[in-house]
C-alpha cells in the first residue's frame, strides 16, 4: 500500500465542472453581465451526470458550467467592454450626483459600446450554419417589433427589429420562398424554404400584448441583441444572393407609383421610407436591373443510382412548386380595413398577386377600391353595402387556405356571411391509416385535379365524398381478407380436384385476365412468404398487421363520429329553418 | 555692495544718528564714547570718516528730483502755491452749461485734477529692466534668420519644411473610430461570411501577442437539446379548428388540469388533520389527571426494570477439550466444502447445455437493459434538464373553449403570450436555467405609526 493517498474531488468530473458563482468570480463580472456574456457567446449550463460528485458531496441544486467553456470565455474581448461599461455607469452616476452637466455630456459621448460581429463569425463559421439557427432570431425580432415603444425595452431595439423583419419579409417576397402558413390562437406561423432550409417562425398578432410578469426581459433583450446582429448579416447575404440592393431600395418604377401621395400624412420623413418598405406593396430594386426575370431552365442530370421514374417524380414536383409560386399571379386583391393588412399583403405578394388597400389604412396603397380590374376583395364583416359585380367578396381565410392547399380553392365556401370551413394546420403530416378530416380529403381531391361531381348542394357533395372515402377505406382493409378468402377457396378446389373421380368434359376457353393473374400471383407470393416466416418474425408480422388494422378501425370510428356530428348539425339547421 | 556696507558702518558709528537698534543700544549703555581711530590710513578714512551729512543731502536732492521733478528751492512760487479763494461759483457754471453743450465737451478733455496730482513728474526716468530686452543666443539666431532669408531668396526650401510638405495630409474628416451601439437602427451590415481575412503575419506571433482569437471548441456548437426552435401548436389550436382536433386538444388540456388537481388534492390530503389526533373530552380529562392516578403501577414497573438492568450474563470460559473439538469440526467442515466444490465442478460437465442457455439468457438481459438505457437517454435529450434550483415548469396550454372560438379572423382573441412562449421555449431547450423573479427585499423594516390627527378621530 504505497503511494500518496488520493484525495476526493480532485480528479474526474468534479474538476470538469464549475459552479455559476465561481465562474462569475473568475471572470470578475456581475451576475447579469455574466448571464449576458453566456447568452451572447452561446455557452449554456450543463447538468452533470453525477451531481453529487461534481458538487463535492453536497446535493444542493446548483447551476454548473463546463470549466473549459469558462476558460474559453476568459479570452473574450467583450468582457473588457463590460467592465468598462460598469466604470462608465459609476462615473455617470457620480457626475449626476454632483450635477456636473458638462462631464455628464462628455461621458455620454464616450459611452463604451461593443460589437458582436466577431461572435457571429465565431459561432456560425459558415452561412448555412447561421441559416439553420435563424428560427429563433426571426421569432424574437418579430416579437420585439410589435412591442409598444414604451419603457419595456430600448426604442432603438424595437426600431432595429422592425427594420430587420421588414427586410426579411421583403426577401421572402422577392424569392417567393413561403411554403406554409397557419393562423393559430397564439399567432401566425409561417414556414419558408430558404436555400433548402425549412424555416419556421411565429408572428404575434398586433396590439395583443399584455406583458407577462414572469418573463425576464433582460434575458430576452440580450437574446434579441444577438439575434438582430445575426439576422442583419443573414439578410445582407440573402439580398446579395438575389442581386438585390442591400439596404433595400424600392424599385424605381414602383417608387414613382407611390410618390404621388403625400407621405407626410403617415410618417415623419425619416421613417417614411421604412414605412413604405414595410407596406410590402412594391418590389425591390436590383443591382443589375433585369427587365423581366428570365429563368433559364436548368438541365436535369440524373444522380447516379437514381432511376428514371424517380427523376420524373422529382421533375413533376419541381413543376408543381413552380406553379405554387405563381399561385396568385394575375389576381388583383383589395384589402378592406378590418382585415390584418400586413399578413395578407405579405401572403399575396409572396405568391405574385397584386394588393392594395384604402389610402387611409396605410402608406403604399397602389390602387383604389373603385378600380375595375380588382378580382378579389377581402372582407371580414357580415355584409357590405356597395358591391361591384365583377369581383369576389371573400373572407381572409380563403387566402391562407389557398396557400396551404397550393391551389386556388373554390371561392364559394368563403363568401361573405358563409360559415367558414375549418382552418386546418398544414404542419400535420398524416401517415396512412390516420384519421384525416373530410375537409382535408376534399382539398386533397382538388389537388389531384378531381372536380366534385355536382356542385348544386355543397353539403350533399361533402357527405357523398365522405361516404366514398369511407367505402374506400373499408375496401382497403377488406381487400386483403377477400384475397385470402379467394385463395383459400382456390386451394380447396385444387385439393378437392385431386380426390374427385376423373372426368373429361368439353374444354372451355378460359378467359385470361392478365391483371387479375398478376394480382393473384402477387398475393400467392405474399402468402407463401408469410408461410415461410420464422415463428418469431411471424409473431412480429402479426403484431404489425394488428396495429395497422386497429388504426384503421379507430380512424373509421372517428369518421363515423364526425358523420353523426355533421348529421346532428344539419338536422339542427333544418329545424331552425 | 561695498559702498553701501560702508555707509552703514558709518551710520552706526555716528553719535547723532538714531536708529532703532542704536537707540536701544544707547538706552542700554550709559555713555557712548567716540571711537578713536588712526586717521593716517586711507582705509580708516573710508571706514570712519563721517559722510552722513553729505549722503543725506544728496539723498534729499535725489528725492526731490524723483518726486517733485527738480529742487524745491529752484521752483517758482506759482508752482508751489495757489491762492485759495473759497468755493468756486457753481451757479454761474450751471447756467452756462446748458447753453453750449459743445464747450462742455471741450472742457471734459482737460485732465482731472486728481490725475494731475498723481501724475509722475520726476526727472529721473524709471530704471530699465535690461533682462527684458536681452535675448539668449540672439546673435546666433540672427545669423540663422539671415541665412534663411538668403536661402528663401534663392528659392531653396529647408529640409524640415520639405518633410512636412511631403507628409500625407491627415484625414481630418475621419472621426475617432467610435463603435456605435449595437442596437442602432440604422447600423450597417456587410458580408461577414464572404471575406476571408488573410493573416500575413506569423501565426505564432499573433497567438503570443494576443492578436489571434482563441478557437471556439467544437463541442460548443452542439445544441443542448434536440427540440426544434419553434414548436407549432397542435392542429386544434387553429383559430377555426376542425372539430375533432379541437376536441383532442381540449382533452389534452383537460388531462393536464386533472393531473394538477390530483397533485393538489394529494397534498391537501396529506396535510389534513388526522381525526384520531383531535382531542376528545376523554383525552382532555386524561391529560388533566395525568400524574394524579396510577402512581403505584409505575413504581412497580421501576422495580422490575431495576432487576433487569442489574443482570449481566457472564460467558463461561471454554475448556481445552471444547476448543480442540471446535477446531476439528472446523477442519472437517472445510474439507467437506472443498469436496463439494470439486464435485459440483465435475457435475457441471454434464450441465453444459443448461449453463449455456443460462449464459445466453444473461446476455440477452444485459442487451435488453442496454437498449432500454439507450432509449431512455434518447428520450432524455428532448427533456428539459435540471439546471438550477428550480425545475422547468411547462407553460399552461393555450386552449380556447368551444364557445370562446371566434367566428371570424376579425373577432379572434389571441390566447396566451408569444413572449412567454418564447421564454419557455428557451428554458425548455436548456439554453437558460429556469429562474424566479428576484423578490424585492426591504433593507429596513417598515414601521407603522398612527399619526396624531388620525388617532384623535379613531
Amino acid at each position: 500500500m504505497g503511494g500518496l493517498q488520493k484525495k476526493k474531488y480532485e480528479r474526474g468530473s468534479a474538476t470538469n465542472y464549475i459552479t455559476r458563482n465561481k465562474a462569475r468570480k473568475k471572470l470578475q463580472l456581475s451576475l447579469p453581465d455574466f448571464r449576458r456574456l453566456c447568452i451572447l457567446k452561446g455557452i449554456y449550463p450543463h447538468e452533470p451526470k453525477h451531481k453529487k460528485k461534481v458538487n463535492k458531496g453536497s446535493t444542493a441544486p446548483r447551476t454548473f458550467y463546463l470549466l473549459k467553456d469558462i476558460r474559453f470565455l476568459l479570452h473574450e474581448p467583450i468582457v473588457g467592454k463590460f467592465r468598462e461599461y460598469k466604470v462608465f455607469v459609476r462615473k455617470l452616476k457620480k457626475a449626476y450626483g454632483k450635477t456636473e452637466w458638462s462631464s455628464v455630456e462628455r461621458l455620454k459621448e464616450n459611452k463604451p459600446a461593443y460589437k458582436l460581429d466577431h461572435i457571429i463569425k465565431e459561432r456560425y463559421p459558415s452561412f448555412i450554419d447561421a441559416l439553420r439557427d435563424i428560427d429563433d432570431a426571426l421569432c424574437m425580432c418579430f416579437l420585439f417589433s410589435t412591442f409598444a415603444r414604451t419603457g419595456k425595452c430600448h426604442v432603438q431595439t424595437i426600431q432595429l427589429c422592425r427594420r430587420l423583419t421588414v427586410e426579411w419579409m421583403n426577401y421572402v417576397i422577392a424569392s417567393r420562398a413561403l411554403k406554409k402558413v397557419f393562423i393559430s390562437i397564439k399567432g401566425i406561423y409561417y414556414q419558408a424554404e430558404v436555400m433548402g432550409q425549412l424555416i419556421t417562425w411565429l408572428v404575434p398578432y398586433q396590439f395583443s400584448h399584455d406583458h407577462p410578469t414572469d418573463v425576464d426581459y433582460r434575458v430576452m433583450a440580450t437574446f434579441t441583441e444577438f439575434y438582430t446582429t445575426l439576422l442583419g448579416f443573414i439578410n445582407f447575404r440573402l439580398y446579395h444572393s438575389l442581386n438585390l440592393i442591400y439596404p433595400p431600395k424600392l424599385d424605381v418604377k414602383a417608387e414613382s407609383e407611390l410618390k404621388e401621395e403625400n407621405d407626410d400624412d403617415y410618417a415623419m420623413n425619416s421613417e417614411s421610407y421604412l414605412e413604405k418598405l414595410s407596406a410590402l406593396s412594391a418590389s425591390l430594386a436590383r443591382v443589375v436591373s433585369t427587365a423581366e426575370e428570365e429563368e433559364a431552365e436548368l438541365d436535369q442530370f440524373p444522380v447516379e443510382g437514381e432511376d428514371m421514374a424517380n427523376m420524373e417524380a422529382r421533375e413533376k414536383e419541381q413543376k408543381q412548386e413552380e406553379a405554387q409560386k405563381k399561385l396568385f399571379e394575375g389576381l388583383k386583391f383589395f384589402l378592406n380595413r378590418e382585415v390584418p393588412r400586413e399578413s395578407l399583403a405579405f401572403l399575396i405578394r409572396c405568391f405574385g398577386g397584386e394588393v392594395s388597400w384604402d389610402k387611409s389604412v396605410c402608406i403604399g396603397s397602389t390602387y383604389e377600391v373603385t378600380d375595375e380590374t380588382i378580382t378579389h376583395q377581402i372582407v371580414d364583416r357580415p355584409n357590405i353595402d356597395k358591391q361591384y359585380i365583377n369581383r369576389y367578396y371573400i373572407q381572409p381565410q380563403w387566402v391562407y387556405d389557398c396557400v396551404n392547399a397550393k391551389i386556388i380553392l373554390p371561392v364559394e365556401d368563403y363568401f361573405l356571411g358563409v360559415t367558414l370551413p375549418p382552418h386546418l394546420s398544414p404542419f400535420v403530416e398524416e401517415k396512412d391509416g390516420d384519421y384525416v378530416p373530410p375537409e382535408k380529403l376534399k382539398i386533397m381531391a382538388l389537388q389531384r385535379g378531381e372536380k366534385p361531381a355536382h356542385e348544386q348542394e355543397e353539403e350533399e357533395e361533402e357527405d357523398e365524398e365522405e361516404e366514398e372515402e369511407d367505402d374506400n377505406e373499408e375496401e382497403g382493409d377488406d381487400s386483403e381478407e377477400a384475397e385470402e378468402k379467394n385463395l383459400k377457396k382456390m386451394e380447396e378446389q385444387r385439393s378437392q380436384g385431386k380426390s374427385l373421380s376423373v372426368k373429361v368434359t368439353a374444354g372451355k376457353v378460359k378467359v385470361e385476365n392478365p391483371a387479375r393473374l398478376e394480382q393473384e400471383e402477387k398475393a400467392e407470393e405474399k402468402r407463401l412468404a408469410i408461410m415461410m416466416m420464422k415463428k418469431k418474425e411471424k409473431y412480429l408480422y402479426d403484431k404489425i398487421m394488428f396495429g395497422k388494422k386497429r388504426k384503421v378501425r379507430e380512424a373509421n370510428k372517428l369518421a363515423a363520429k364526425r358523420k353523426a356530428h355533421d348529421d346532428a348539425e344539419k338536422s339542427k339547421k333544418k329545424a331552425r329553418k | 555692495m561695498a559702498p553701501s556696507r560702508r555707509t552703514k558702518r558709518v551710520v552706526a558709528s555716528q553719535p547723532g544718528f538714531l536708529n532703532l537698534k542704536s537707540s536701544s543700544g544707547a538706552a542700554g549703555l550709559p555713555s557712548i564714547r567716540r571711537k578713536r581711530v588712526n586717521k593716517n590710513k586711507k582705509k580708516n578714512w573710508n571706514k570712519h570718516s563721517d559722510i552722513n551729512d553729505v549722503t543725506e543731502f544728496l539723498e534729499d536732492v535725489r528725492h526731490q528730483e524723483r518726486t517733485i521733478g527738480g529742487l524745491l528751492s529752484e521752483k517758482s512760487d506759482d508752482n508751489l502755491f495757489f491762492l485759495d479763494v473759497g468755493q468756486p461759483k457753481k451757479a454761474e457754471q450751471k447756467v452756462a452749461e446748458p447753453v453750449d453743450g459743445k464747450k462742455r465737451k471741450g472742457k471734459a478733455v482737460r485732465p482731472l485734477r486728481i490725475d494731475l496730482i498723481l501724475q509722475h513728474d520726476s526727472l529721473v526716468p524709471p530704471p530699465k529692466d535690461v533682462l527684458a530686452y536681452q535675448q539668449p543666443n540672439a546673435k546666433k539666431l540672427r545669423r540663422i534668420a539671415q541665412k534663411a532669408e538668403q536661402l528663401a531668396a534663392k528659392g531653396v526650401v529647408p529640409r524640415r519644411q520639405k518633410q512636412l510638405l511631403n507628409r500625407r495630409p491627415a484625414d481630418r474628416t475621419a472621426k475617432k473610430a467610435v463603435t456605435e451601439a449595437n442596437n442602432n437602427p440604422d447600423r450597417e451590415y456587410y458580408d461577414i461570411w464572404g471575406q476571408e481575412s488573410k493573416d500575413t503575419a506569423d501565426p505564432w506571433y499573433l497567438q503570443q501577442t494576443g492578436k489571434k482569437r482563441v478557437k471556439r471548441p467544437e463541442k460548443l456548437n452542439e445544441k443542448p437539446s434536440v427540440l426544434p426552435a419553434v414548436e407549432v401548436i397542435a392542429p386544434g389550436g387553429s383559430y377555426n379548428p376542425d372539430f375533432f382536433s379541437h376536441q383532442a386538444l381540449l382533452q389534452e388540456a383537460h388531462e393536464v388540469e386533472v393531473k394538477k388537481q390530483k397533485e393538489e388534492d394529494k397534498i391537501e390530503r396529506q396535510l389534513a388533520v388526522n381525526k384520531e389526533h383531535i382531542a376528545t373530552e376523554e383525552t382532555i380529562l386524561r391529560e388533566q389527571v395525568e400524574g394524579l392516578v396510577e402512581e403505584e403501577t409505575e413504581e412497580a414497573n421501576e422495580e422490575e426494570e431495576g432487576v433487569a438492568v442489574g443482570a449481566i450474563t457472564v460467558a463461561e470460559k471454554k475448556t481445552e477439550r471444547q476448543r480442540k473439538k471446535e477446531r476439528a469440526y472446523k477442519v472437517k467442515e472445510q474439507l467437506r466444502q472443498a469436496n463439494r466444490y470439486q464435485n459440483d465442478k465435475r457435475q457441471q460437465l454434464f450441465q453444459l447445455r443448461s449453463i449455456k442457455t443460462s449464459i445466453k439468457q444473461e446476455e440477452q438481459e444485459t442487451k435488453d437493459k442496454q437498449k432500454q438505457r439507450k432509449a431512455k437517454q434518447e428520450a432524455q435529450k428532448a427533456q428539459p434538464r435540471r439546471l438550477g434550483k428550480l425545475k422547468f415548469k411547462a407553460q399552461d396550454m393555450e386552449v380556447q373553449l368551444s364557445d370562446e372560438l371566434a367566428g371570424s379572423l376579425r373577432q379572434l382573441k389571441p390566447e396566451g403570450s408569444v413572449l412567454k412562449d418564447r421564454f419557455k421555449s428557451l428554458q425548455k431547450r436548456n439554453l437558460i436555467e429556469p429562474r424566479e423573479r428576484a423578490k424585492f427585499k426591504r433593507r429596513l423594516k417598515l414601521k407603522y405609526v398612527e399619526k396624531r390627527a388620525f388617532r384623535e378621530i379613531t
